[in-house]
């Protein structure tokens, strides 16, 4: 394990893991939810967390170069006082890194109007995985040749390690409205969900949490979410005034049709606060409810929200197990949760099938493994389920363009046998 | 399935040929170096699917962009790639990594891309991405596809993500600052300074443009020709470059005999001459505010692309790892990238 | 992996609080010493990762785990900021209990003569006191400490009314030391109409500094004895966040039906003002407010600080979510290093909130006021901030 300080140090410690043919993993704060940031193989652990300066920031240009240890939400607080903000702002966003989110793709409940991070992030400096060090993308709009940066930002570390990056500032919206809007019935809120989006509306954030988990997280911030609700929606738009009034009034307007019992909206910051610190601890406070949680991240088709969601609780209650759910509905991108205490023997076999009958569920309604959570270690098998093998064929040249020798985070992104010829390869001296 | 039948041909046809290049409506054929002596392939056209309730259309690579934007409008919403010939393909676009005029208020072009299906150099059908709003599943391959000038795959079907026609739109005109202008409204969908004049795109509630007009103190922009064409000539180029240096790069471009706007707060500035000289000379201005220049149509003698391309031993691995041939597009992009020119590296 | 079994420890940690940790890391950026180090082993969901893996036999609780645990402040910022409710708290000082005789023979030593001997006995604090105040003056004593001028004479009594409906819980250090301080506060709770008692016999030391050594014998005795002290149930009105602190926790220390109902009567000076009108004249200074940690992050109620100041003062907040100052009682002699980088950061945060080169900081803390003077800022209790502004104009 390493803890470099500057670029020099990372490309350093690159080189020393090619002299060993050693292979090396990125961490940042380690809240990656699929394993991307797990060591295999003795792998040399790079840390970043001691890169963590903001370089430059131009509120102007709109842009900060920042080390990748820097602090989500540190940025986005150390640059309020010009009047922006940097919009990807996953769950985690107080203690997860620029870095670690440029790694994952990371969302986050505002990147349904915003993008996530690749549409933030306009630079990167780069330490290759053979230990040279290279600038991808540019301040400029267009750079020549390939989007390498496109193709860099969610490669979970397998492309080398972002030691300086550039992103985007957004301007502060001048109007911020948030709504909170409670149902009796599941199905009910995912069609509300469904109807807003169909309306042509794309709010700032569109964001669902069910029973359980929205008393779990009352618990902890008690911000008044309301206890008895079987699911509640918190939706969020922001603007120029006129558009925000004629969307908020058309979003409350949806969610009583489709039978929601009240539409609560936030009367000032502290109360927004409140309710977005609500429903970004959630993952965190369902350890109120059982220590342990499964967690997937596919995201569905936004027309599909209704068939999904019921399917994902018949599936959990098949195998007997609590299921949770609280996701970023606007963009389809679920997050359901199965929550159990592993001591319990046996239980981590019916978690896994459990979670892989969600998994194809959602595939079968033409959904992708992951939205946002990135594919790791943890959904690395599952990569078959949605990708052929001549897709997973192209995306392992892609990523040996970058890493030929292979040291880069290996075993993460891609099964075993992704390469065409893999499978088939026979060892030398092998009796066949 | 008929359009699996085409791709099985056209797969075929890929695989068989030793050069091989995908046409399109050729309105940007000029970007890059020429292709010589590669079997030509046109891919199909058509919507293949579009759901309005998810925002998302399925596009097959050759369909223009006038039947995209037809199509789309029927429920009322678009995809702002707003080529500068509404006859360009999508593929073309996306090949040619050309953003939409609107950039500014609704993002580059690779924002707008979800999923990708190409044939690859070997004829083998091969898809990235994924079909929905938001995806981390694998490698982000169609942003690698976005500029990549049909060196990589010849792009068959896209997927594209859809958004509402805004309710208003409206050009006005400013003789302010153009860059207090680029401060005062975060929400514009674009504003274009030609060097003494600025137009601005709003679009969104008319509440909201009144309220911006009245702030800033816009004025409507006069009756005539539409005032977002942009410059237009034979010989054109296009420029990259920091926003911050635009006023830098303004001032090295106004002794030359070229029209030209420039795109504020994105860094894309448009250049038209009708003297290749100039289109040569603006490169230069280029290079010394630290960007480059695309030429996008005319000047032949003048180098494509006229800079190194970033992490070039990377991008070169890349294009042999796809197509270890090099049949693909042949000459289209240089096979070993061009040394650095002098004032680049700024 | 293998290792000595002699090696292993009970830890008595409750598996329950050991589970809870699901390893989110939102604690990590509210971590003093996961902020100044970068590293996992010094932040709580590392330090509780560690204390599973000794729990359950995977590794031994060896010198590198016991430093893990030493370099805890316990400040608990991890404990308000856990959306699980992890009693971070409680498996630390379980930790340090379980790790008690592990210590060094000099640190024992330290330690024996410390808590044993000074802290719980009234006279000797005070008289030791004097010939520390004359060290002070031949300067022997390296300001670094950010000991508060001393004075050699014994300091003047507190005066208690008759019948009273408070009491005022003087302690230990901060009656020898600060005595100023508790006069402050006198002054500005009766100003509230409040007829204010004092502790009878018995209230030497409230044991905060003992549990968090893992004495937790003693502090069960200690806490008996301050029991004993406040007869009757009115409310007891503490000026030092960290007894505060631990005298609201008496009932889960001692796990009496009376301890519980003596920590529902403890009340930080700040919302017993706050609940009461109290005449102050406004004023323009800036005071910058630094939030203990054990008024914040254990008893949570540090917001009535700042409400009750803003009637005097310019008052500002540090936007760091009131991350720790480094002080940590005697973590600041323990851990010289880390608490050192801490107060760095959060003296920068205090700088960046007054705005100004002239500003007060207020502590409701006399560990962090000690702390943050030796960084050289003039460091005020609130009820001396308070004491300044009282009356009408």
């Amino acid at each position: 394990m390493c803890f470099p300080e500057s670029t020099d140090d990372v490309a350093f410690a690159v080189q020393i893991a090619n002299q060993f043919k050693m292979p090396f993993v990125a961490r940042g704060s380690g809240t990656g939810l699929a394993g991307g940031a797990t060591p295999l193989d003795g792998a040399l652990v790079i840390v970043t967390t001691r890169m963590n300066r903001i370089i430059e920031v131009d509120p102007s240009a709109r842009y900060a170069w920042v080390e990748p240890g820097v602090l989500n939400l540190d940025l986005t607080r150390a640059v309020t006082y010009l009047g922006v903000h940097y919009a990807p702002d996953p769950s985690s966003q107080q203690a997860c890194t620029i870095g670690g989110n440029v790694g994952t793709n990371a969302g986050g409940p505002h990147c349904l109007a915003a993008g996530v991070t690749s549409a933030h992030v306009l630079a990167v400096d780069v330490v290759l995985p053979d230990g040279s060090i290279e600038r991808l993308g540019s301040l400029a709009p267009d750079t020549p040749g390939l989007d390498l940066r496109g193709g860099f930002v969610g490669s979970e570390g397998t492309m080398g390690i972002a030691t300086r990056i550039a992103v985007r500032l957004t301007p502060n919206p001048p109007e911020i409205r948030t709504l909170l809007a409670d149902f009796t019935a599941i199905d009910d809120a995912s069609a509300a969900v469904s109807a807003i989006i169909a309306a042509g509306i794309v709010p700032a954030a569109l964001e669902m949490m069910d029973a359980q988990i929205t008393r779990a997280v009352e618990d902890f911030v008690g911000a008044g979410f309301p206890r008895d609700a079987e699911a509640v929606l918190l939706v969020e738009v922001s603007g120029l005034l006129g558009g925000v009034e004629i969307e908020s009034d058309a979003i409350d307007r949806v969610c009583r049709e489709h039978g929601a019992r009240t539409v609560r909206v936030a009367v000032d910051p502290d109360e927004r606060a409140l309710l977005w610190k609500g429903r970004k601890s959630a993952f965190g406070a369902v350890a109120r409810i059982a220590p342990d949680y499964y967690l997937h991240d596919a995201v569905v088709p936004r027309t599909k929200l209704v068939p999904v969601i019921r399917r994902v609780y018949e599936i959990a209650e098949q195998y007997e197990l609590i299921c949770m759910n609280v996701f970023h509905a606007g963009d389809g991108n679920l997050h359901p949760l199965l929550v159990f205490d592993g001591r319990e023997p046996g239980i981590w076999d019916r978690v896994h099938a459990a979670g892989d009958a969600i998994l194809t569920a959602c595939i079968e309604a033409g959904g992708v493994l992951s939205g946002e959570h990135g594919i790791g270690l943890e959904k690395r098998d599952a990569m078959t389920l949605v990708f052929d093998a001549d897709d997973l064929d192209l995306q392992a040249r892609v990523r040996d363009a970058f890493d030929p020798d292979g040291l880069a985070n290996p075993e993460k992104i891609l099964p075993k046998g992704s390469r065409c010829g893999e499978i088939q390869r026979v060892p030398e001296g092998a009796w066949i | 399935m008929a359009a699996g039948a085409r791709w099985a041909e056209l797969a075929s046809t890929v695989a068989a040929a030793d050069a091989v290049v995908a046409v399109g409506a050729g309105t940007h054929a000029d970007i890059g170096g020429a292709v010589v002596g590669a079997t030509e392939v046109t891919v199909p056209a058509g919507i293949v699917a579009f759901e309005p309730a998810d925002m998302t259309a399925t596009v097959n690579a050759g369909t223009t962009f006038a039947e995209l934007a037809h199509a789309l409008a029927e429920a009322g919403q678009e995809c702002p790639l707003d080529p500068r010939d509404a006859e360009a393909t999508v593929g073309g676009i996306v090949a040619c990594g050309l953003s939409g005029a609107r950039r500014l208020g609704l993002g580059p072009l690779r924002n707008q891309l979800l999923e990708v299906t190409f044939v690859t150099a070997d004829g083998r059908v091969v898809r990235g991405g994924g079909p929905t709003v938001k995806n981390v599943t694998g490698y982000d391959i169609p942003r690698l596809f976005t500029g990549s000038l049909g060196t990589l795959g010849i792009l068959v079907q896209v997927i594209v993500r859809t958004q509402p026609i805004a309710a208003a739109s409206q050009w006005f005109r400013s003789v302010r600052d153009p860059f207090d202008l680029v401060a005062a409204l975060p929400d514009a969908a674009t504003i274009r300074w030609d060097g003494t004049e600025t137009h601005i795109l709003l679009e969104g509630h008319q509440a909201d443009i009144d309220a911006q007009v009245c702030a800033v103190a816009l004025e409507p922009a006069l009756p005539g020709p539409q005032p977002g064409t942009l410059p237009d000539g034979p010989h054109r180029g296009r420029i990259s470059v920091e926003p911050n240096r635009i006023s830098e790069l303004a001032d090295g471009l106004r002794g030359l005999d070229a029209r030209w706007a420039a795109e504020l707060g994105v860094g894309t500035v448009h250049i038209a001459a009708d003297d290749p000289v100039a289109v040569s000379a603006a490169r230069d201005v280029a290079h010394h505010c630290g960007g480059w220049l695309l030429r996008e149509a005319g000047a032949p003698e003048l180098d494509p692309f006229g800079a190194s391309f970033p992490a070039a031993a990377v991008q070169r691995r890349l294009r042999t790892a796809l197509d270890p041939t090099g049949k693909l597009s042949p000459g289209r992009v240089p096979a070993t990238a061009p040394a650095s020119p002098v004032g680049a590296a700024a | 992996m293998k290792f000595d079994l002699r090696l292993q420890l009970d830890l008595h940690l409750n598996p329950d609080e050991l589970v809870a940790c699901v390893g989110c890391g939102l604690c990590l950026p509210h971590c003093p010493t996961y902020r100044v180090t970068g590293e996992e082993i010094a932040s709580p969901r590392g330090r509780i990762a560690a204390m599973r893996a000794v729990a359950d036999g995977r590794a031994a609780p060896d010198a590198a785990f016991f430093g893990a645990m030493d370099a805890c402040i316990q400040c608990r910022a991890c404990e308000a900021a856990c959306p699980s409710n992890v009693q971070f708290g409680h498996l630390m000082e379980d930790t340090r209990a379980a790790q008690a005789p592990e210590r060094s023979r000099w640190q024992r030593a330290v330690e024996f003569v410390a808590y044993r001997g000074v802290l719980p006995r009234h006279r000797v604090l005070t008289s030791g006191t004097r010939v520390l105040a004359v060290a002070q003056r031949l300067r022997l004593v390296p300001t670094r400490f950010g000991l508060p001028q001393l004075s050699v004479r014994p300091p003047t009594p507190l005066a208690p009314d008759p019948d009273p409906d408070a009491y005022l819980f003087t302690g230990c250090v901060m009656d020898a030391w600060q005595r100023d301080v508790h006069r402050s506060a006198l002054r500005v709770m009766r100003a509230t109409g409040a007829r204010v008692g004092l502790p009878g016999a018995g209230a030497d030391c409230c044991g905060a500094l003992h549990v968090h050594a893992g004495r937790h014998d003693e502090a069960v005795a200690l806490a008996g004895r301050v029991m004993g002290a406040f007869p009757g149930d009115a409310p007891i009105v503490v000026d030092s966040a960290g007894c505060g602190a631990a005298l609201a926790d008496y009932g889960r220390l001692v796990g009496t039906a009376d301890a519980a109902a003596f920590s529902a009567r403890v009340v930080d000076f700040s919302t017993f003002v706050a609940g009461r009108s109290l005449a102050t004249r406004p004023g323009s200074a800036t005071v910058v407010v630094q939030d203990p940690c054990h008024l914040r992050h254990v008893q949570r109620a540090h917001l009535p600080v700042a409400a009750v100041l803003a009637n005097g003062y310019d008052v500002k907040l540090t936007a760091d979510d009131g991350l720790c100052c480094g002080a940590g009682g005697a973590y600041s002699v323990f851990e010289p290093e880390l608490s050192l980088a801490v107060r760095d950061r959060k003296v920068a945060a205090i700088r960046t909130a007054a705005g100004t080169d002239s500003f007060v900081v207020a502590s409701a803390n006399p560990g962090c006021a000690m702390h943050l003077s030796a960084a050289g800022l003039d460091v005020r209790h609130p009820a001396e901030l308070l004491e300044q502004r009282l009356g009408t104009d």
